[in-house]
C-alpha cells in the first residue's frame, strides 16, 4: 500500500514537468529591467500587451535589482545564458557594444517618422551602438508652502538662478531653531530646522555642475579627460560648500541614488535638484505642493540628458527580441504606464517640437505636471531642446570605472571637508585617465 | 573465539571504507567543486587580464605589481582591514568573556538575559546594519541626539573617514552573540573545584579569575580568536551595505576592493590577485597564532612544565 502512494505521489510530481515540456508553441524570449515594483507593475502590463497581441512570441520579464544589474547581466554573458533583450544600465552600454556582445541595431530606426533625439543616442568613437528608451533630464524642485512662509517668489520658470542667487535664496529659506538664518548672529549650524537646498551629489550628476561652470568632464569624443580643469574642481568645491561653508544643505557624505528622498522628500529641505523621472516615481506619493524650475546655472545654462537604453542582446533569438524592442520602445507602447505617469520622457523630437507631440503627453490630464502647462512646456520641453547635453556614458568608456568607482568613492572626501576638489581631483586624474583608456 | 586474520580484515575494512567514501562522497564533491576547484581557478584567474566578456590575456604577475607599486588605495584598504580586525576582534572577545562570566551567575531571568545577547547574531545582518545607520547618522541620529541633548557637537560616526572604522567595529561587537554561547559553555565546564580550593586558600575573585578562569577558558579563547579573526579580516557586508567603501576610504576594506574591482569594474584578474593576497595574509595570521599557541594554552591532563 506504501509503495503504491509512493508511485502515485512520484507521478503526480512529474505532471507539471510533463505539462511544461509541452510548451505553446511560441517562441519563449526574456526582457531584463531594474526597478521596484511600480516599475515591475508598469512592465509587466506592457508586456501583457505584446504576448496577447501575437502569437509568435511570448516575453518574459526579468526583474533584477538596480545596484546589481550589470554584474549579474555580465555573470550571464559569462554563462552563455544572457537574456534575448534588457535594459542596459547607462555606463555599460559601451563595455558591452565594445565586447560584441549586443546586437546592431542602427537601422532601428531608418525610416521611421519617429526619431529618437541626438542627445540620447550612445556613440562608440562617432557610430551609433544604441538609443536610449526615453529622456530623463535634471531639473530643479522646489516646495511651494515653504516658499510661501518665506514670502519668497518661486524659481521662474524661464529664467534660472544665477549661483549667488540661488545660494542667497537658499539662504532666507534655511533657519535654525531660535529662527536664525546663515550669517545672522547667534545662528547655530548644529540646530538647523529647515535647510534651503539640496544639490544631489550622486556622483554622474555632478558632470551638470561642470558643464554650467564652463568646464566639462571628458571631451566630446571620449578621449581624453578635462576634470582637472579650474572650472571643474571649483563646480564640485561649490556644491560641497552649499553644506560645508554656506550651511544652507545638510551634508551627505556617501550619495545614494535618492536625491528627492534627502532633500526635498524629507520634508526639511526647500529645493532639491533630482531628475525628471522623481515626477511619476516619488511625487505621487509625497504630499508635498511642489513646482519645477530649471536648475540653478554657475555660467552657463545647462541641463544633463540620461536614460537607460533597451538593447538587443546577441543570441538565439535576436530577430524576435529586435521586433520586440522596436515595439516596446515607441513611446505607443509605454504611454501609459511610463510616460503619462511622469517616469519617462518622449524621446522622439516629435514630442518636443510639435504642439500637437507636445499636447499628446502634457496636455494629458494624467500628466502629472498639467496642471502647469506654462510651466511643464518651459521646464521639461524647451529646457530639453535648448539646453540639455549628453551625460558623459554616451561617448565615453569605461563610466563605470571613472564615475561609479573612482569618483564615487573619491569625492567622499570633499563632501565630509576633510579635503579639497582641487587636492582629489588631482589626486586621482591619473587613474581616470587611464581607465578611459582601459579596452 | 576466531582469530581475526589479515584476510578476514581486508574483507572486513573494504566493505566498511566504501560505506563510508559513499556517505562522504557528497561532502567530498562539494568541497572540491564549491571550494578547492574555485580556489585554484582564482590563482590562476589573477595572473590574467579578463574583463568577463572579452578573452582572457596572460600578464604574468603585472597584477600584483601592479597592485604594490602603482594603486593608490591598496596600503589604504590594507591597513583599514587590520584596523577592523583588531578593534572587532579584541572588541568581541573583551565583551563576550563579560557577557559570559555575568550570564554564568544565577541572576533572575537568566534565561531571558541569555536570548537578548545572542539575538543580534540570529538578526538579519542587513536590518541590523539599516538600524545602525540610523542611530550613527549625523543629521538625525539617536546618538547624535543624545550627545546634541547634553551640549556636544554632532559626531560625524559613519562620515568621517577616521571614525568609520571604529563604528562598524562597534556593530561587531554587538554582533558577537555566538562567541558569548561559546565562551559560557566553557566557563561552565572550569571545575569547580579549582575555584573552591583557591577560596579555602584565601583567593579573592580577581585571582581566581586570572589563575583559573582565564588558563582553563584558553583552548576556547583561541578558537574564538581564530574564528573570529578569519571571519573578521573578510569584513564586506558592512562597506557593501551602509559605506560603500567611504567615506573616501575610511571602510574600503580589502574584500569590498576585491569585489568592486572585479565585479563593478570588470577587471576580474585583479580582484583575484587582491584575493590571493588576502588568503595569504590570513594565512599568515592563522599561522602565528597557531605556532605561539604553545605557549599560552593550557589544556587540560597536560603535564606541568
Amino acid at each position: 500500500m506504501k509503495k503504491l502512494l509512493a508511485i502515485v505521489l512520484c507521478l503526480a510530481l512529474m505532471l507539471p514537468v510533463i505539462a511544461l515540456a509541452e510548451g505553446d508553441g511560441r517562441v519563449h524570449i526574456t526582457y531584463s529591467f531594474w526597478g521596484d515594483q511600480t516599475e515591475f507593475e508598469s512592465v509587466q502590463k506592457v508586456l501583457d500587451e505584446y504576448n496577447q497581441m501575437q502569437d509568435k512570441v511570448f516575453v518574459e520579464p526579468m526583474q533584477i535589482p538596480n545596484e546589481q544589474y550589470t554584474e549579474t547581466l555580465v555573470n550571464y554573458a559569462i554563462a552563455d545564458q544572457l537574456p534575448d533583450c534588457g535594459m542596459v544600465n547607462e555606463n555599460s552600454v559601451l563595455f558591452f557594444a565594445r565586447n560584441g556582445v549586443m546586437a546592431d541595431v542602427s537601422d532601428m530606426y531608418a525610416g521611421e517618422e519617429l526619431q529618437p533625439m541626438d542627445c540620447i543616442t550612445f556613440k562608440d568613437d562617432g557610430t551609433p551602438v544604441g538609443y536610449s528608451s526615453c529622456n530623463e533630464i535634471l531639473i530643479m524642485y522646489y516646495n511651494k508652502d515653504m516658499f510661501d512662509a518665506a514670502g519668497e517668489p518661486y524659481p521662474s520658470a524661464d529664467k534660472p538662478y544665477t549661483w549667488d542667487e540661488f545660494v542667497e535664496v537658499a539662504k532666507r529659506l534655511t533657519f535654525d531653531e531660535a529662527g536664525k538664518h546663515p550669517g545672522e548672529d547667534g545662528f547655530n549650524p548644529e540646530k538647523i530646522v529647515q535647510y534651503g537646498a539640496f544639490v544631489n551629489n550622486w556622483t554622474w550628476q555632478m558632470e551638470v555642475w561642470a558643464l554650467s561652470n564652463g568646464g566639462a568632464w571628458f571631451s566630446d569624443d571620449g578621449k581624453q579627460c578635462l576634470i582637472n580643469s579650474p572650472e571643474a574642481i571649483e563646480s564640485i568645491q561649490k556644491v560641497a560648500d552649499l553644506a560645508l561653508v554656506e550651511h544652507v544643505a545638510p551634508l551627505n557624505v556617501i550619495p545614494e541614488d535618492n536625491g528627492v528622498g534627502v532633500g526635498i522628500g524629507s520634508k526639511t529641505v526647500a529645493m532639491t535638484t533630482d531628475g525628471t523621472w522623481r515626477l511619476g516615481t516619488d511625487f505621487p506619493n509625497l504630499d508635498i505642493n511642489y513646482g519645477i524650475a530649471p536648475l540653478p546655472m554657475m555660467k552657463e545654462n545647462v541641463t544633463l540628458c540620461t536614460s537607460g537604453l533597451t538593447g538587443v542582446f546577441k543570441g538565439k533569438h535576436q530577430q524576435e527580441a529586435y521586433d520586440f524592442v522596436k515595439w516596446y520602445t515607441r513611446e505607443e507602447s509605454n504611454w501609459e504606464s511610463l510616460v503619462l505617469t511622469g517616469i519617462w520622457l518622449p524621446k522622439s523630437e516629435y514630442f518636443y517640437k510639435t504642439e500637437e507631440g507636445i499636447s499628446k503627453w502634457l496636455g494629458n490630464e494624467k500628466y502629472p505636471y498639467n496642471k502647469d502647462m506654462e510651466t511643464g512646456k518651459k521646464v521639461l520641453v524647451e529646457y530639453t531642446m535648448n539646453n540639455a547635453k549628453p551625460a558623459c556614458w554616451y561617448y565615453t568608456p569605461n563610466t563605470q570605472i571613472t564615475t561609479n568607482e573612482i569618483l564615487f568613492t573619491a569625492l567622499q572626501s570633499v563632501w565630509s571637508g576633510e579635503r579639497t576638489a582641487e587636492d582629489v581631483i588631482n589626486e586621482i586624474y591619473p587613474d581616470l585617465c587611464e581607465a578611459i583608456l582601459i579596452d | 573465539m576466531t582469530v581475526l586474520t589479515k584476510k578476514h580484515m581486508i574483507r572486513y575494512n573494504r566493505g566498511e571504507t566504501r560505506a563510508a567514501w559513499i556517505c562522504l562522497l557528497p561532502s567530498v564533491i562539494g568541497l572540491v567543486c564549491i571550494t578547492y576547484i574555485p580556489m585554484i581557478a582564482s590563482f590562476t584567474l589573477s595572473l590574467f587580464n579578463w574583463n568577463g566578456l572579452g578573452e582572457m590575456k596572460y600578464i604574468g604577475l603585472d597584477n600584483y605589481i601592479r597592485l604594490f607599486t602603482r594603486d593608490t588605495k591598496f596600503y589604504g584598504s590594507l591597513l583599514t582591514t587590520l584596523e577592523y580586525a583588531c578593534l572587532s576582534v579584541i572588541g568581541s572577545i573583551i565583551y563576550s568573556m563579560i557577557i559570559a562570566m555575568l550570564l554564568n551567575r544565577k541572576v533572575p531571568a537568566r534565561g531571558f538575559f541569555r536570548a537578548v545577547f545572542y539575538l543580534p547574531y540570529v538578526l538579519p545582518v542587513l536590518a541590523v546594519y539599516l538600524g545602525w545607520k540610523w542611530l550613527f547618522d549625523y543629521n538625525h541620529g539617536l546618538f547624535n541626539y543624545l550627545i546634541k541633548l547634553n551640549g556636544g557637537t554632532s559626531v560625524k560616526f559613519l562620515d568621517s573617514s577616521t571614525m568609520v572604522t571604529p563604528s562598524l567595529a562597534l556593530i561587531a561587537v554587538w554582533l558577537s552573540g555566538n562567541l558569548i554561547v561559546i565562551f559560557l559553555a566553557g566557563l561552565q565546564n572550569v571545575p569547580r573545584t579549582y575555584h573552591e580550593a583557591a577560596e579555602i586558600d584565601g583567593a579573592n575573585a580577581w585571582h581566581r579569575f586570572w589563575k583559573i578562569t582565564i588558563p582553563c577558558m584558553t583552548p576556547i579563547i583561541f578558537y574564538n580568536l581564530l574564528m573570529s579573526l578569519v571571519t573578521n579580516l573578510q569584513v564586506i557586508t558592512p562597506a557593501l551595505s551602509l559605506t560603500q567603501g567611504g567615506p573616501g576610504t575610511g571602510s574600503y576594506f580589502m574584500c569590498y576592493m576585491l569585489y568592486t574591482q572585479a565585479f563593478k569594474s570588470h577587471k576580474y584578474g585583479y580582484g583575484s590577485a587582491i584575493a590571493v593576497i588576502l588568503f595569504l595574509i590570513i594565512a599568515v595570521f592563522t599561522g602565528i597564532l597557531f605556532a605561539t599557541s604553545k605557549g599560552w594554552i593550557f589544556y587540560e591532563g597536560d603535564e606541568k612544565e
